[in-house]
């Protein structure tokens, strides 16, 4: 696809309502679109296993828990620390458990894949409840404080304020998505499409096959991991059941499904659909549960290529050229 | 404090026979995890689905079985929860999960972790998230000395029951005409379809079959555990780990890691309280780094 004026000019407009959203649409639904971004990014770290390397990770809950937890406690224990430095040893932190867990994780394939990343993340959650010394068990780490952004010593920023926070987990946010969707476009990325498609000819050709799945996992986590740790600066507060939690794992899940599986903007598109969904439907039934797990029925049944799937059949029948 | 010399005796038996009931419970434990996972296994080992809404209709028979128990008895609920189960079963797998096999593991196990979503929230708004409890028939309820202790019947009972059943089990695929369909199918399914035997027919009933299997493990368990919407978490997640620490697909395997499960279970929260959650979780992480097949496996 050529770029020309009018995408420029198109997104130079989507850049503009973004920095004015904000003042348009006050604190809750920025603090919505706030939810969005992160889960976005996280959805994202999932969809490089999911879709670009064909790795069903039914855990990826463990690599955003431990980014949460590393920036909580770092910012705990040690309050001077910069923000930019918290997260990224948030970020750090799910790259370091993701490089942990690989060597039991490149062994196994499929189904025996999909339940190993399953005990993992269930090992992992019920550690977080246990060592209550580390982590306060079921309460959680809260109430640190939040360092401001300080960027190059000139400017200081609040980033408690929802607005700020708004703008900052924005770039933080873009910049992360635009570092992921770059790896997919390097030779690094065909590595992966690759193991996807043909996995022993792959390592014929002379890719070592369980290094490149470690890099894979690493960078899947690094993100996963500065996606929690963002959540962490956002609620200031990581629990075992907010950030850890299995169900955390379905969620990005759904939201890769939902959006579209295969395809780089599908896990956005379903983060944007899931957050916005969610909050209309709490406001009529308390069964969450019941409305994902009918939308996962409906969409793995009769709309396997999700919403971007939907979008390019419609384009393809209605479309100009 | 300073034990008479003539006591240490029976402290040291008093200790050993708390070991030993706990071995009991442990082995019953592992028997209805064996009973919840063969269907599992066996599901896997045929059709090649793990279907993880497997532990959300073990937990809803136990639901049925507290239904039933209420208006009738037990032994009537032993009967027809295990039936329903395996109806709901045959219902998903002939509407749901088959037309999405063909497209491979990730949207089907997607598809059944959706299934499982909505089974949890269709039992938490029939039944409410409060703890139920179903009493064993009053012939199981007394208990039986061993030592110094008095041993429930009911765990007797399991053990005895799942026995059976495995027996029972081992007699269909060698005796019937149904298990050595099942048996050749397993082996090669195309050559099975070629001789006229119409096996998509034999899927949806082995899928009923191994879900009855579930239904039975789940109204087996309702009077031992409280009934409650964790119950599919806690003994569910369990299950899963026996079928792959066992090997995906091998009966055999899934029975030996179900007991080592239900023992290291029972032992391990008598002894290391603070980590006994984690020890199974950890067994299955180390046997899948050593063998990613499994102990008695051979396909991942």
């Amino acid at each position: 696809m050529k770029i020309t004026k009018g995408h420029f000019i198109i997104g130079l407009l989507l850049l503009a309502a973004l920095a004015a959203y904000p003042f348009f649409s006050g604190v809750v639904y920025t603090n919505l679109f706030v939810r969005f971004l992160i889960f976005a990014l996280f959805g994202a770290s999932l969809n490089l296993l999911l879709s670009y390397t064909g790795l069903l990770n039914f855990g990826h809950a463990m690599f955003f828990g431990v980014g949460g937890y590393a920036t909580a406690l770092l910012l705990e224990h040690m309050p001077n620390a910069g923000l930019l430095t918290a997260l990224f040893v948030g970020a750090s932190a799910g790259a370091l458990l993701a490089l942990i867990v690989s060597p039991m994780l490149v062994r196994v394939r499929d189904t025996a894949f999909a339940l190993m990343t399953l005990a993992l993340n269930q090992l992992l959650f019920i550690a977080c409840l246990k060592l209550r010394g580390i982590t306060y068990g079921e309460d959680g780490v809260g109430g640190f404080s939040i360092p401001p952004l300080n960027l190059f010593g000139l400017v200081s920023v609040d980033i408690t304020h929802p607005y700020n926070f708004f703008y900052f987990s924005l770039c933080i946010v873009g910049l992360g998505l635009f570092l992921m969707w770059y790896t997919t476009r390097t030779p690094f990325g065909s590595i992966m499409i690759g193991i996807r498609d043909n996995p022993n000819r792959v390592n014929y050709l002379g890719f070592n096959l369980p290094f490149s799945k470690t890099v894979i996992f690493t960078i899947s986590g690094f993100f996963a991991g500065s996606a929690g740790a963002l959540f962490a600066l956002f609620q200031n507060l990581v629990s075992p059941d907010a950030v850890m939690h299995i169900q955390n794992s379905f969620t990005a899940i759904i939201m890769v499904f939902v959006g579209g599986i295969g395809t780089f903007i599908g896990p956005i598109v379903g983060a944007a659909i899931m957050t916005g969904l969610e909050n209309l439907a709490v406001r009529y039934t308390e069964k969450i549960f019941l409305f994902n797990g009918l939308l996962l029925i409906m969409v793995v049944m009769f709309f396997r290529g999700g919403f971007v799937g939907l979008y390019n059949l419609a384009k393809a029948k209605w479309g100009s050229k | 404090m300073k034990i008479p010399p003539s006591d240490r005796g029976t402290i040291m038996e008093g200790t050993a026979f708390i070991l030993l009931t706990q071995g009991i419970h442990g082995i019953s434990y592992g028997l209805v995890l064996f009973l919840a996972a063969s269907g599992l296994s066996m599901i896997f080992g045929l059709m090649d689905i793990l279907n993880l809404s497997h532990a959300y209709l073990f937990m809803l028979a136990a639901y049925f079985a507290f239904s039933i128990a209420q208006v009738t008895n037990f032994w009537v609920a032993l009967l027809l929860a295990p039936l329903a189960i395996a109806c709901i079963g045959m219902l998903l797998e002939r509407y749901l999960i088959k037309p999405v096999h063909p497209f491979g593991h990730t949207p089907e196990l997607v598809l059944t972790l959706g299934i499982g979503m909505v089974l949890l929230e269709v039992v938490k708004s029939i039944w409410g998230t409060t703890m139920l409890t179903v009493m064993p028939p009053e012939s199981l309820q007394g208990f039986i000395p061993i030592g110094y202790l008095k041993y429930p019947v009911y765990r007797i009972f399991i053990i005895v029951f799942t026995i059976i059943i495995l027996c029972g089990l081992h007699q269909l695929f060698r005796r019937t005409r149904f298990g050595t369909i099942v048996r050749a199918a397993t082996v090669n399914s195309d050559m099975v379809s070629a001789l006229g035997i119409n096996v998509p027919r034999i899927y949806t009933l082995f899928f009923g079959f191994g879900t009855w299997l579930a239904g039975l493990a789940g109204v087996v368990v309702a009077p031992l555990l409280s009934v409650h919407p964790g119950l599919a978490d806690q003994v569910g997640l369990d299950a899963f780990v026996v079928v792959v620490l066992g090997g995906l697909g091998s009966l055999w395997g899934a029975f030996v890691a179900s007991i080592l499960i239900g023992l290291l279970n029972t032992y391990g929260i008598q002894l290391i309280p603070t980590v006994a959650p984690l020890i199974t979780f950890s067994l299955m992480v180390l046997v899948l780094t050593v063998k990613p097949t499994g102990l008695f496996g051979d396909r991942q």
